[in-house]
């Protein structure tokens, strides 16, 4: 879970990583007064959005008098900078730039270490850098119960080729950098650039920063800042947004197949499979691990009110879950809602023979509401129910002249 | 043979006295595997399905002989009953919770190497050596002894695949859910070598997903094995970039995409299947002939 800059600044502040004189700025009205309590010198105003290249995308402007800010501040505000509504700005006294550095903390997911890497040629090139001149970039890998020592920070500046007190002072940065890392559970967090001032002083001109929203439970500071619920990148639509309420993972796609699927696996596999034979799916899905009855019912709705959805294509494999429990979620929502949207569906694993019952007595008490419902069990190969799904999608999309 | 579990493998249940761990202890005593023991602080004393209940796992290792354990506790809890596990010398830890912070994933990773401790997960459904053990959350229904070892990251598509394994009469001989947190316990890397000593496998089906750097990681050992080996990836036809439910399945940089694992597979001499029904026919006339 991303953080916006100035949350990322207040954090890396708080460990005492000097970063520029700044306020933030929701409309207009306060900006002239922001200004001057900056101290009237020239100012950079930054959008605040979950995404990068926001210099390249017009998200970040400059201003050399409070007028100027009032006017630049105001254009941003209310805009949009690369799809992003801009809700607020960060308006800092702008720092005379004499060099850019880079200054990262991650994990290295293959090894297993925690990783500080710096370059001395910071800036929005550093991926660029990294790969023409990998040799660059320096790293210190760390095992998870490892300490960061000053020495380390000295280590790190040294083969960056700094000496004396800004060498010192980078290493603290770099030490107070880890600690902040470990601390909020982060699983990203970059200082790019990080400014050495023409009049001698290191400033985090930028910062990102990206936590791990497992950890949540026990950093209580994060859930102050109002972290908790922020998805991941991006705007969500209406449908994402009521899934995302409901404690389901949802995306929406373009297609006119309604996916209801088992585990995240299956439901990533099964969008392939509709693609392969020709269909389109309305969207991805997760169960998630041994879902109620009320839950299934809530993602078949969530499916069949998309008017965009023409068929239902169902793959259940009970495993952490049972498929009774699906046949009941189903059942429930089927007397509950009796939709006109066919829907197709194969169930094995956990209980499925009983589920199998249950569908069978459902049936034959209410015929009417399954007269477009079709449950397979182990037998049928999960392609044949697919292309089934795939056949009846494209007859309806025929019907209603859409030639896909 | 089979790898990791068997008929021998004597099972701890860490959380038996809640519901996933009542159920779950009765399901995998119906299947045949030993459970000997389960955990509940302050609990100790009780039985659960007539399985002694202990306080510690120390106390499972000492009078019952356990040398692996099954995790049915909230995430928040998993690093300290993995540490417990790997100190009492647990041998293989099985982590079913999901979302378990990543930094704890690293403590327990570096505890795990340190002790020779094989941990699996989080956000596994286990693994089953097919007739003989099964621990987790996996139905045996589509599982039969035989010749395939299965390695995965998803529990769902584990069942689809080897579903298929098993209509063609190939059959398995473990299958092993590596889980779809964005860190895991074990790696492909770590797994296929147990499966290329093993004398019963001839072959193993590996099941990636998109996101995460695993899937490249394990060229390099596909290129140390005899065995033939066979690639499914789920994500082909994913949109770029958006999220899917499994915390790892973010697609990013130039490792994690369909693409660059079905490359890095290729390179290291995996066949590629693109359904389900393309795995048998991938080994050919390279296994079941031999025997």
């Amino acid at each position: 879970m991303r953080l916006f800059e100035f949350e990322a600044k207040k954090l890396i502040k708080d460990e005492g990583i000097p970063v520029p004189e700044g306020r933030m700025a929701e409309d207009v009205s306060g900006v002239k007064k922001i200004f001057s309590e900056l101290g009237g010198a020239p100012v950079v105003i930054k959008s605040q959005i979950l995404a990068g290249a926001r210099g390249k995308s017009g998200g970040i402007t400059f201003a050399g008098t409070a007028e100027q800010a009032e006017e630049e501040a105001g254009r941003l505000l209310g805009s949009k900078i690369r799809e992003f509504p801009v809700k607020n700005v960060l308006i800092e006294e702008k720092v005379k730039i004499a060099e850019e550095f880079y200054l990262g903390v991650t994990i290295d997911r293959m090894r297993y270490k925690i990783v500080l890497i710096a370059c001395a040629e910071g800036g929005v090139e550093i991926e660029e850098v990294a790969k023409s001149s990998p040799e660059k970039i320096k790293k210190l890998a760390f095992d998870a119960n490892e300490d960061f020592y000053p020495h380390h920070g000295l280590v790190i500046a040294r083969r960056l080729g700094l000496s004396g007190d800004k060498m010192k002072e980078f290493g603290k940065i770099a030490s107070k950098l880890f600690k902040a890392f470990k601390k909020y559970d982060a699983k990203l967090l970059e200082i790019n650039p990080l400014v050495y001032t023409d009049d001698g002083r290191w400033v985090a001109v930028d910062t990102r920063m990206s936590i791990d929203e497992d950890a949540l439970f026990r950093q209580k500071t994060l859930v102050e800042l109002g972290v908790e619920g922020r998805h991941e990148e991006g705007e969500l639509t209406p449908r994402e947004l009521e899934a995302r309420e409901a404690g389901i993972p949802y995306l929406d796609l373009d297609g006119n197949i309604g996916m209801f699927p088992g585990g995240a696996g299956m439901g990533i596999a099964s969008i392939d499979l509709i693609t392969d034979l020709g269909g389109s799916p309305a969207n991805f899905m997760d169960s998630g691990g041994g879902p109620t009855p009320e839950r299934l019912a809530r993602m078949l709705k969530l499916l069949v009110d998309n008017p965009k959805v023409d068929v239902i294509f169902g793959a259940r494999f009970g495993g952490v879950s049972r498929c009774d429990v699906f046949a009941e979620g189903v059942i429930m929502y089927l007397k509950d809602e009796k939709p006109e949207k066919p829907m197709i569906m194969r169930m094995t694993g956990n209980m499925w023979k009983e589920g199998l019952e249950m569908f069978e007595k459902a049936k034959a008490e209410s015929p009417g509401l399954f007269e477009k419902i079709k449950i397979y069990g182990i037998e049928t190969p999960i392609e044949d129910v697919a292309k089934e799904a795939v056949e009846a999608a494209d007859e309806i999309s025929a019907g209603k002249g859409v030639v896909r | 043979m089979s790898i990791l579990i068997d008929e021998k493998s004597r099972v701890v249940v860490q959380g038996i006295t809640g519901g996933a761990g009542v159920f779950h202890t009765k399901k995998m005593l119906e299947y045949g595997t030993k459970v000997v023991a389960g955990t509940s602080p302050g609990k100790g004393g009780h039985e659960i399905e007539g399985v002694s209940v202990y306080d510690t796992i120390e106390e499972c290792v000492k009078e019952q002989g356990a040398d692996v354990s099954v995790m049915f506790i909230p995430p928040r809890f998993v690093l300290d009953g993995a540490i417990e596990a790997i100190e009492a010398g647990i041998r293989l830890l099985v982590v079913i919770p999901e979302m378990i912070p990543v930094h704890d994933m690293l403590k327990i990773r570096l505890a795990a190497v340190k002790k020779g401790c094989t941990v699996i997960g989080g956000n596994t459904a286990g693994l089953i050596s097919p007739g003989k053990c099964n621990v987790g959350i996996m139905p045996e229904i589509t599982f039969k002894q035989g010749r395939i070892g299965i390695v995965s990251r998803s529990g769902s598509l584990n069942y689809y695949v080897a579903d298929t394994l098993t209509k063609s009469g190939l059959g398995e001989t473990t299958c092993v859910g590596l889980g779809g947190d964005p860190i895991l316990g074990s790696t492909f890397s770590d797994i296929l070598p147990m499966f290329e000593n093993d004398p019963q496998t001839e072959g193993v089906v590996i099941v990636g997903e998109i996101g995460g750097v695993y899937e490249e990681e394990a060229a390099g050992a596909i290129k140390k094995m005899k065995k033939p080996v066979v690639f499914f990836v789920a994500g082909r036809n994913a949109p770029k970039g958006k999220r899917m439910g499994h915390a790892g399945a973010i697609v990013e940089g130039d490792m994690g995409t369909a693409d660059s694992k079905i490359r890095a597979m290729k390179e290291a001499g995996a066949g590629i299947a693109y359904k389900f029904s393309e795995i048998p026919g991938l080994f050919g006339s390279k296994v079941g002939t031999g025997r």
